[in-house]
């Protein structure tokens, strides 16, 4: 397992919301007015201005009513013309994929995994279609057909008619979802093999944050990096000083299962500097330290499983090594704020064990499969939700086809090549920016060594930093669409956390409803309804 | 209560419309610097030849096209302030619904954009269905509809909030004859209840038949603006109606008319007046561009 769920912290995120969005609307107003100056003449302050007037006169004057007779429309029409086919090509592909993926042959774990992947990319990818085309054809064919005109020389402001479109479509999104998540729970429960079906589950962490210290027992940020190019783990060296030390906040007596016992799950890696014991994996050990009573409690020995994860069962009571003194876990190991402090150390000589921060937690009593999918499916839902508001805002000012294209691309952004654009953005990606990497192109030069200094060099750069900026801008507006992505909890037997999964998906919602309704209102305010 | 002295439900000053293309560039003029108001309780008809601007003015009149340039006060707001579409019921030149509502459930959805309660709602729907006569049909979608049925439905649909003014585009068009006489009466008696009704139309004789005042456009110009009566009454001229007369009789009235010095007698059967104007302004209009004909 590889993901390290981070906590999302909401207010700076907020904060880089009302930055953004505020500079936004800073923006917009230059431009409204300036714009309104340069057709109406002076008096375009005024046009302007009234402008701004009637939108808060509609945002107040809003009708439940009116949305809801809009939304109705919406639904009705997507369900009259036969959108709803799609549980057809969906029904197919679930009779089908049985025979492909179902192989009794894998681990349980990894049977799991992969039914669960197709089970949530199925849900996913076919909602998504079916709602991307729905909600940026909507309004197109409303004005084309030029039935929005019996709707707005009625009271129905136009707000109330981009909040209408949304609802409706949220609503057939939810019908969708609903209807091919519940197949799908049903098909999961029946395909995975029953032998498998324990790793069906909903394990809960809690994580600790993690810290080192060296061979010679000094604090480090990290271990020794064994030479991986992927620098997840970090090595700490047998028989030494060196510890991975854990701290686990919030651990409780709730946090012990049926049995009053501690579950530690870990998944450690070995490397070996040499061949060692043959017949045995390498050994470990944890110790339980409470700083403020200065207590120090070692495990049992253990051996790494590697790959596969080991579950070590710690009773309440421990009683180290044969001794006769009994500490109590919860009530003498974890401190007054609720800490539980674990120290790792590897116990080959010569040996390293490797470790990173989600490789070691408390596995508190699982939650049955159906939360962390349901939640999975919260992840889903949300992001409909998001290419709805998307695909209607985008509706408002360019035609059916464009405005495919336009949430498609943003999609396929936010979800596929957002790291690249990170990384371009901030101008570390190797190879440097646009210029500089056609450059390298057609010069046939690798992306490390370095471009021979000059003048040409330097307006290539200055030019790329100007991209890279405009990189940023774009990075910022655009939507982060992974964190929707919730299969891979699910899929490795882990609950959906809240803090670090559907905390942010639906953050990342709202943030995009309020400046995308804004702009959607006033370009359907601002515009003629007429088909062009 | 005389028309003309009462207040000015839809006043236009100055009105000019251009249609661009995407990049600005101007295509047609479909209005040009029209100034005319509508009064409370008049039926107003709009007449002119196609594409003279009929309904890009009432399109502007309601907000769903911005004018190029001049003003326009309906009901005494500004023509994009949504507020005014309470009173306001619009019958489009073609029936733009929701093809796949049936006509129960496109009343009701027009009705909740009012804000009606349900009960309200249902009664309306029950009572306009009957009034456009298309209550046989009201569970079927619209788009089986043919095409004088859906344009019922549209009149329906422009009634469900018990408008004060009434637009209505060509509301006679794909209407068989019974329909066509329905209508009539349907906007007399609109007329009756004190509302107020502006129209176009292409039959003629029955803008002459319901119509107080008229306008008549050319080329997006108004050539015409009177009361119908007025216009139809000839200047310098006496009209005298009879039952078809025997030549002896003609030859007699002609006598008389010469003793009294009266020399240019035309004498034939009565045609439709209106046409007849409709028909003498086009063609004015074509051979003096830019000339105002009346009044
Ligand atoms: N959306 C549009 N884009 C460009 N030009 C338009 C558009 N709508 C109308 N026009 C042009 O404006 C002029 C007036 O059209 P309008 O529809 O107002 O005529 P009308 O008087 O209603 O005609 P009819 O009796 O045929 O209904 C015409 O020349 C027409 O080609
Ligand atoms: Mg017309």
């Amino acid at each position: 397992m590889s993901f390290d769920p981070v906590a999302f912290s909401l207010w700076p995120a907020v904060l880089v919301w009302l930055q953004v969005v505020g500079v936004s609307l800073a923006l917009a107003l230059v431009v409204g007015f300036g714009g309104a100056v340069a057709s109406h003449g002076f008096r375009g302050f005024g046009v302007a201005f009234g402008e701004i007037v009637a939108g808060f006169r509609d945002l107040f004057s809003l009708s439940l009513g009116r949305i809801y007779a809009l939304a109705k429309l919406t639904f009705l029409e997507a369900i009259r013309r036969k959108a709803l086919l799609v549980f057809v090509v969906f029904a197919i592909l679930f009779m089908f994929a049985g025979w492909f993926i179902t192989d009794t042959g894998q681990k349980a774990a990894l049977q799991v995994k992969v039914h669960v992947i197709f089970v949530t990319w199925t849900l996913s990818t076919l909602s998504l279609v079916v709602v991307m085309l729905l909600a940026c054809w909507g309004i197109p064919e409303d004005i084309r057909v030029r039935s929005i005109h019996t709707v707005v020389t009625k009271p129905a402001r136009r707000l109330e008619i981009v909040l209408g479109r949304i609802l409706g479509f949220s609503g057939i999104a939810t019908v969708v979802l609903a209807v091919m998540a519940s197949v799908g729970y049903v098909w999961l429960n029946r395909q995975v093999p029953p032998e498998s079906q324990s790793e069906l589950t909903c394990r809960r962490p809690i994580y600790g944050a993690i810290s080192f210290l060296d061979r010679t027992g000094d604090p480090a940020k990290f271990g020794i990096n064994v030479g991986d190019t992927w620098m997840f783990r970090s090595y700490i060296e047998g028989s030494s000083k060196a510890r991975a030390i854990w701290n686990f906040p919030g651990v409780s007596a709730s946090s012990l299962d049926a049995d009053e016992n501690l579950q530690l799950e870990s998944r450690f890696q070995a490397f070996r500097s040499h061949k060692g014991t043959m017949d045995r994996q390498l050994l470990y050990r944890f110790e339980f330290v409470n700083p403020e009573k200065e207590l120090r409690v070692p495990y049992k020995l253990m051996e790494v499983a590697e790959f596969i994860g080991s579950t070590e069962t710690v009773p309440r009571k421990i009683r180290p090594d044969g001794g006769v003194k009994e500490y109590d876990l919860i009530n003498d190991l974890v401190d007054s704020k609720g800490n539980l402090q674990v120290e790792v150390s590897c116990v080959d000589p010569g040996q390293y064990l490797g470790m990173a921060r989600p490789d070691l937690f408390i596995r508190t009593p699982d939650a049955p499969f159906l939360a962390g999918y349901f939640k999975s499916v919260v992840g889903i839902w949300l992001m409909l939700l998001l290419v709805v508001i998307l695909g209607v805002s985008a509706s408002t000012f360019v035609k059916g086809p464009v405005a495919t294209l336009l949430t498609f691309c943003i999609v396929v952004i936010g979800q596929v090549f957002r790291e690249l654009l990170d990384k371009v953005a901030k101008g570390t990606q190797e190879g440097g920016g646009l210029f500089e990497s056609i450059y390298r192109l057609i010069a046939h030069m690798n992306p490390t060594t370095p471009v021979p200094d000059g003048l040409a060099t330097q307006v290539m750069k200055t030019v790329d930093r100007g991209l890279e900026n405009l990189l940023w801008v774009f990075r910022q507006i655009l939507p982060d669409f992974s964190y929707f992505n919730m299969a891979p909890y699910i899929a490795n037997g882990f609950d959906v956390p809240f803090d670090a999964a559907v905390l942010p998906s639906i953050v990342v919602v709202m943030a995009y409803f309020i400046p995308c309704v804004i702009i959607a209102y006033y370009s359907l305010r601002l515009r003629e309804l007429e088909a062009k | 209560m005389s028309a003309e002295t009462s207040e000015p439900v839809i006043q236009v000053n100055n009105l000019s419309k251009v249609y661009r293309d995407f990049w600005g560039r101007k295509k047609v003029r479909a209005v040009n610097s029209l100034t005319l108001d509508v009064k409370k309780g008049e039926v107003f008809g709009l007449l002119g030849p196609n594409g003279s601007g009929k309904t890009t003015t009432i399109k502007m009149l309601l907000g769903l096209l911005f004018p190029t340039e001049g003003e326009i006060k309906i009901l005494g707001q500004n023509a994009s302030d949504v507020r005014k579409n309470e009173r306001i019921g619009y019958l489009p030149e073609e029936s733009y619904l929701y093809r796949f509502l049936n006509a129960d459930e496109t009343l009701d959805f027009y009705g909740r954009l009012f804000n009606l309660p349900a009960k309200v709602r249902k009664q309306r729907t029950d009572e306009l269905l009957s009034l456009v006569k298309v209550e046989h049909a009201r569970r079927r979608q619209l788009k089986e509809y043919s095409k004088g049925m859906t344009r019922r439905i549209g009149l329906a649909q422009a009634l469900i909030n018990d408008p004060d003014l009434i637009l209505l585009d060509e509301p006679t068009s794909g209407l068989d004859p019974l329909g066509n006489r329905d209508m009539k009466d349907l906007i007399l008696k609109l007329k009756g209840m004190g509302k107020t009704i502006l129209m176009c139309s292409h039959l003629l004789a029955d803008v002459q038949d319901v119509c107080d005042r008229i306008a008549i456009l050319y080329g997006g110009e108004l050539k015409v603006l009177g009361r119908v009566d007025e216009l139809l009454k000839q200047k310098g001229a006496t009209q005298i109606t009879a039952p078809t007369l025997t030549p002896e009789a003609i030859a007699e009235v002609e006598a008389v008319l010469k003793k009294h010095g009266v020399n240019q007698v035309q004498v034939d059967n009565p045609r439709s007046d209106l046409e007849d104007l409709f028909l003498r302004t086009v063609q004015e209009s074509r051979e003096h561009p830019g000339r105002r004909i009346a009044p």
